[in-house]
């Protein structure tokens, strides 16, 4: 890029460049030529004949419908039917069922976690101007919950859901409680860390306004933090939500009657046109959900 | 005197609504909240167990005489889960970028509709593939080609590639559009606005978006293990079913150590681009 230019050179020269990125860049690099090279995994393994023998056997009869497979006359549209009455509609139900009342508990304690881990909240003198802020007495309490809160956050969601619901699974008996709590839990850390960050990028001055009228720390959190930050949290909300729906099939497997219980059902039986067909209809839920979640991102870009 | 409830106090009415409804079709009661019969029991020595991690197996009596030191069981595992999603989620990357750009609206801007309708398709193709879980993709894929490492790789890396696909076409189209209108008005080739206004403008936020789904791969690559796989996740159930409360915690604390490295590495590189 040496041109003849003096004045692109000196600017290429200058640059902003930054060692971090450039370490990060490489590290990366690093990580990732490791694991291909030496890793056992290795992907051209998948291409070989006997697997692809595998994936055409699948395919041609395990995977096929009954009705297709035995040229029973049976039409496909009866045969899918009847999975609808076995397992479908109840499946889809329960699944839909798990995934709202999660998401509605994550939201509700998340937004607790982020407003008493938000930094700017729970300073001694939130809002308050530097010039006219005292010496805080209280300060280092207030902090020390901030720091606690963001921590239990990191606590909360590093352990996958599916976890959390192995382990209350284990604890609380098979009912539809270790699903919506394994859910409740994780997104409640992912939404308490989005809730903190969304009140702490909050324009201040209003907040500080109200503060200086007098507005005590929950007169200004209620009235002031609350109506602003509200449509930045449904969109993480709303986010959250369809990766819930996701999540909530899967939970099945673990004995809960949400579809994936019935997929596993049916892998245990040896019925993989079933499982086929199950999974299909999850698909088909989640991207309703990520769609409803699409438009209603779209509605509140609009404001709240 | 009527009440008049806002917008906001409608929405959250909604919520609490829909969330009465799923607890009354699920059959929820309180009382489920109470651990069973030994439950409790259970319940008290798992949690205990948070505070002494093991490090060091738990029963030596069945475990070989050569079998590696706990510690290096934990480290080897954990080491295992992210090998299997650093080798997804650089896959995922190279894909979902490629993708994402073809899926953008405005890489087609300015082209016929034919390439539209292309567009259309692709995304119906990304929300397919990103609509089933990873988890259900191991199982197919399980099935129809059998156990192999790269198996679990290819159940990460296709719902994974769907979501960063859609993603960084959303972060294309939704970046600021004055750099890209200026050098239209220079009178740069549609391909030029794009590889020079829109492609760059949006790189921070790419990068640190692939970094949150990293985070995310290692906690599906962990679950992987569930299912077989060499990860944390089969040894982690492996001691859970041993009754070894202080080694599983041994574990979990070990995921949750990579998960606040992962944070604090992308935290950095955050901070560098946004100054």
């Amino acid at each position: 890029m040496k041109g003849g230019n003096p004045q692109i050179d000196a600017l290429w020269k200058s640059r902003p460049r930054s060692r971090a990125l450039r370490f990060s860049a490489w590290f990366a690099l690093a990580l990732v030529g490791c694991v291909w090279m030496f890793s056992n995994i290795q992907v051209a393994e998948l291409w070989n004949a006997h697997r692809l023998e595998n994936l055409h056997r699948f395919l041609s009869t395990r995977a096929l419908p009954e009705p297709l497979r035995s040229h029973s006359g049976e039409s496909l549209w009866l045969w899918c039917n009847q999975q609808m009455q076995a397992y479908g509609w109840r499946g889809l139900e329960a699944t839909l069922e798990i995934s709202v009342f999660a998401i509605v508990l994550a939201g509700f304690f998340g937004s607790l976690l982020g407003s008493f881990g938000a930094r700017n909240l729970m300073s001694a003198h939130p809002f308050v101007p530097h010039a006219t802020a005292g010496h805080g007495d209280c300060s280092h309490a207030l902090d020390r919950v901030a720091q606690a809160m963001r921590i239990l956050c990191i606590l909360l969601r590093a352990i996958p859901e599916y976890i959390w619901a192995y382990l209350l699974l284990a604890m609380l008996g098979p009912n539809a409680w270790p699903a919506v709590l394994a859910l409740a839990i994780h997104n409640s850390g992912i939404l308490g860390r989005l809730a903190g960050e969304t009140i702490e990028n909050l324009p201040a001055e209003p907040l500080r306004a109200m503060t200086m009228a007098g507005a005590t720390r929950k007169e200004v959190a209620v009235a002031g933090i609350f109506p602003m930050a509200l449509g930045r949290y449904l969109l993480y909300f709303f986010y959250r939500f369809e990766t819930c729906v996701r999540e909530a099939t899967v939970l099945g497997m673990l004995g809960i009657v949400s579809l994936g219980y019935f997929i596993f059902e049916a892998r245990a039986h040896d019925q993989y046109d079933v499982l086929l067909f199950l999974v299909l209809l999850g698909g088909l839920l989640v991207m309703l959900a990520d769609l409803v979640s699409d438009l209603a991102r779209r509605w509140l870009r609009r404001g709240v | 005197m009527r009440w008049h409830p806002t917008r906001r106090a409608r929405i959250l009415l909604g919520f609490v609504l829909a969330a009465g409804v799923a607890y009354w079709g699920l059959g929820l009661n309180l009382s489920g909240l109470l651990p069973k019969t030994g439950g409790l029991h259970l319940a008290g020595d798992f949690f205990s167990a948070a505070w002494h991690p093991a490090f060091g197996y738990e029963s030596t009596g069945f475990v070989p005489a050569e079998a590696p030191s706990f510690l290096l069981k934990v480290l080897h595992g954990l080491w295992q889960t992210l090998e299997f999603a650093i080798a997804a989620i650089s896959l995922a990357f190279a894909f979902g970028l490629v993708l994402g750009i073809l899926a953008a609206d405005c890489f087609w801007a300015e082209r016929g509709s034919g390439w539209q309708v292309f567009r259309w398709l692709l995304r119906i193709v990304l929300a397919a593939m990103r609509s089933v879980h990873e988890l259900l993709w191991a199982l197919i894929l399980l099935a129809a080609m059998g156990v192999n490492p790269a198996t679990a790789v290819l159940a990460i890396l296709i719902p994974y590639t769907g979501t960063l696909a859609k993603v960084f076409s959303e972060m294309l189209d939704e970046g600021d559009t004055r750099p890209a209108d200026a050098l239209k008005y220079l009178g740069a080739t549609p391909l030029r606005v794009f590889l020079f206004a829109r492609l760059p403008r949006s790189f921070p936020d790419i990068t640190a978006y692939a970094f949150y789904r990293f985070e995310c791969a290692v906690r599906s690559s962990a679950v992987l293990g569930f299912f077989g796989f060499p990860t944390v996740g089969l040894y982690l159930k492996q001691s859970f079913e041993n009754l070894h409360y202080r080694e599983v915690w041994s574990y979990l604390y070990g995921l949750i150590l990579v998960v606040i490295l992962l944070e604090f590495w992308s935290s950095l590189i955050r901070r560098r681009f946004v100054a």
